[in-house]
């Protein structure tokens, strides 16, 4: 298990990493998204024991990475978000190298590297020198890297990019596949790979975590509304009337011509989306409206994910603002720490139905 | 460590690097023993291979930095520094492979360079004793140096640079000795002293005499040890830095 508590980074006065807390439990894939500089990159550093932290603790399978460095580091495979490879080298030469760095004895070295190779089909490319390689196969290499020595730990630092859908969809499968016996943290910015992989996600956005959950609850917490599509044929006033008027519509956001005699309708729905849509169709059918497709779209993480960021930076600037006025009246500065993970970790389920009600009215 | 090392061997022997390198150090050799050759004249047929490392010496200086300038602002530009320092290695670890493997391909010059005892002794006669002791102060002069060229490729990511600044200091470094007999130095005695203790060339030179002296060890190796431990804060600080 690895604990991550209180962990802060600052750049100079810049706060990069906020005070940021959560566990990866044993076989368990996290995923840990957040927009491009949110601090996900300067998050995985210091938990891989490359940069240190300015306050805030790591502990790895009970070790503290602080304070014994090497021995946590061996619990410890990382994929940085640009491959660390040298040009120079040829893949076998590499990854028998970076077997020696992991203290893989000598005599299982060879038999190790085969492995890693395997698992990642890098075995026809073995002979080749790396600045050879394809972007993807690169990033394969640097994979093959992080599970030498297999340890139980792996941080990888958007995996799949730069690969093509077909080792995308490789790469997933070893992440699933690792899951057995391994802890994985895992950044991305591409959500459906999150939700195909992950079982929890961590969002963060500017240093602050925003989310810690499954992403089934994640979806569920998000109770804005639910969109039908409706397209029909023939009589479109009539239909709109009827829609317009049916319990649970919220609003028809759009109608779309589509060829001589179809329209489409996009419905925004309240409450429970089936019942709204059983009434739906039976009061068009009495209305002898031909119904030639309906179907609901459900929130998925993306609009979540969305709504999270974009949201709670409202939220949280007034608890800057609150913060910042506790640190400058003399407030004793442990405070600080203690009172915002409580915060942060209540704030998103609370703030989305706040959110949600408030995109309502 | 030993991974380390084994790796920045195979930096230097699995490329055509190493072999370059040492064929620049064997042609500049040849160059200064052929003319010291030339200058033999009937009433003395002798020349000292003293002088011709004091010589060699100075063209060395240009090729240490060439040799260190890739040790760490290759690793930095190719972001592998990241794998180094999330490995079960500690940075003191990380520094000692890279000095030693420098030192290797070092030695292996060096033993280009005894090409050149041998083929005199085969055609006359080498004072032995005099010529060890040259080699025991040119391989810590060498060592010091690569050390230095270590620490100035610590500074930046850019080998180029590294390879420039460190000729210059380098340069700098060989030159105190020179500059602490200026006339204008010689005004503030105290300031000679300082600077000739600082001054690498004429510890060397009781070496190449054929003095082993303790005090030039101890100097050298201390050099060595500053250098390596300067080296070793300067990546532990930019870690603590990075923004």
């Amino acid at each position: 298990m690895v604990t991550i508590e209180k962990l802060t980074k600052f750049y100079g006065s810049n706060r990069a990493v906020n005070n940021i807390s959560f566990t990866i439990n044993d076989n368990e894939v996290l995923g840990f998204l957040g927009p491009n500089g949110a601090g996900k990159s300067t998050t995985m550093n210091m938990i891989a024991g490359y940069l240190p932290m300015s306050a805030g603790a790591v502990t790895i399978n009970g070790i503290d990475i602080s304070k014994e460095p090497v021995k946590a580091k061996k619990n410890i495979g990382y994929l940085p978000e640009i491959p660390p490879v040298y040009p120079d080298m040829r893949v076998r030469e590499y990854l028998s190298f970076c077997a020696g760095l992991k203290r893989v004895p000598i005599a299982q070295r060879s038999k190790e590297v085969h492995r890693v190779e395997e698992l990642l089909r890098i075995t026809d490319v073995r002979s080749k020198l790396i600045k050879n390689l394809s972007k993807g196969y690169k990033q394969r290499v640097g994979f093959a890297q992080a599970l030498l020595g297999d340890p139980k730990f792996l941080i990888l630092d958007e995996p799949t990019v730069g690969l093509d859908p077909n080792q995308v969809l490789e790469v997933r499968q070893i992440i699933t596949d690792l899951k057995k016996d391994h802890s994985v943290i895992f950044s991305s910015h591409i959500l459906s790979e999150v939700s195909a992989v992950c079982d929890r996600v961590v969002i963060i956005n500017k240093g602050d975590i925003k989310a810690i959950d499954t992403i089934e609850n994640l979806e569920r917490s998000f109770d804005g509304s639910i969109i039908l599509h409706i397209k029909i044929k023939g009589d479109r006033t009539g239909a709109n009337s009827i829609i317009g008027l049916t319990d649970g519509v919220k609003e028809i956001s759009s109608i779309e011509a589509e060829g001589s005699d179809f329209y489409s309708f996009t419905v925004a729905v309240e409450g429970d989306a089936d019942a709204v849509r059983s009434t739906l169709m039976a009061e068009l059918l009495k209305n002898n409206i031909q119904i030639v497709e309906i179907f609901s779209e459900k929130p998925d993480l993306e609009s979540v994910f969305v709504k999270l960021i974009n949201q709670t930076s409202k939220k949280s600037t007034a608890e800057d603002l609150l913060a910042e006025l506790t640190e400058n009246s003399g407030e004793p500065a442990p405070e600080l720490p203690e009172n915002a993970p409580e915060t942060t970790d209540d704030a998103p389920p609370e703030g989305d139905s706040d959110g949600g009600k408030e995109s309502a009215e | 460590m030993l991974s380390i090392y084994k790796k920045e061997l195979q930096s230097f022997f699995f490329t055509p690097f190493a072999y370059a390198i040492t064929a620049l150090f064997m042609f500049l050799f040849t160059y200064i023993f052929n003319v010291a050759i030339g200058d033999l004249t009937q009433s003395t047929l002798s020349f000292s291979f003293t002088e011709i490392f004091y010589d060699v010496t100075f063209y060395f200086i240009f090729l240490v930095p060439i040799m260190t300038m890739r040790t760490f602002a290759d690793e930095r530009k190719f972001g592998t520094e990241i794998l180094l320092m999330t490995s079960p290695v500690s940075v003191l670890q990380i520094v000692l492979g890279k000095f030693l493997a420098n030192i290797t391909v070092f030695l292996f010059m060096l033993a280009g360079s005894a090409l050149f005892p041998i083929v005199t002794a085969i055609h006359g006669e080498v004072i032995v004793g005099q010529l060890i002791c040259a080699y025991i102060g040119f391989f810590l002069w060498g060592a010091m140096f690569i050390a230095l060229g270590m620490l100035i490729s610590s500074f930046t990511e850019n080998s180029i640079i590294a390879a420039i600044v460190g000729e210059i200091v380098m340069f700098a470094f060989m030159f105190i000795d020179d500059f602490s007999q200026t006339g204008f130095i010689s005004q503030f005695p105290l300031l000679q002293d300082i600077l000739y203790a600082f001054a690498a060339q004429p510890k060397f030179s009781y070496f190449s005499q054929g003095f082993i002296r303790l005090s030039d060890i101890v100097f050298f190796i201390s050099a060595i040890i500053v250098f390596l431990a300067w080296n070793y804060i300067v990546i532990e600080k930019r870690r603590w830095n990075r923004g």
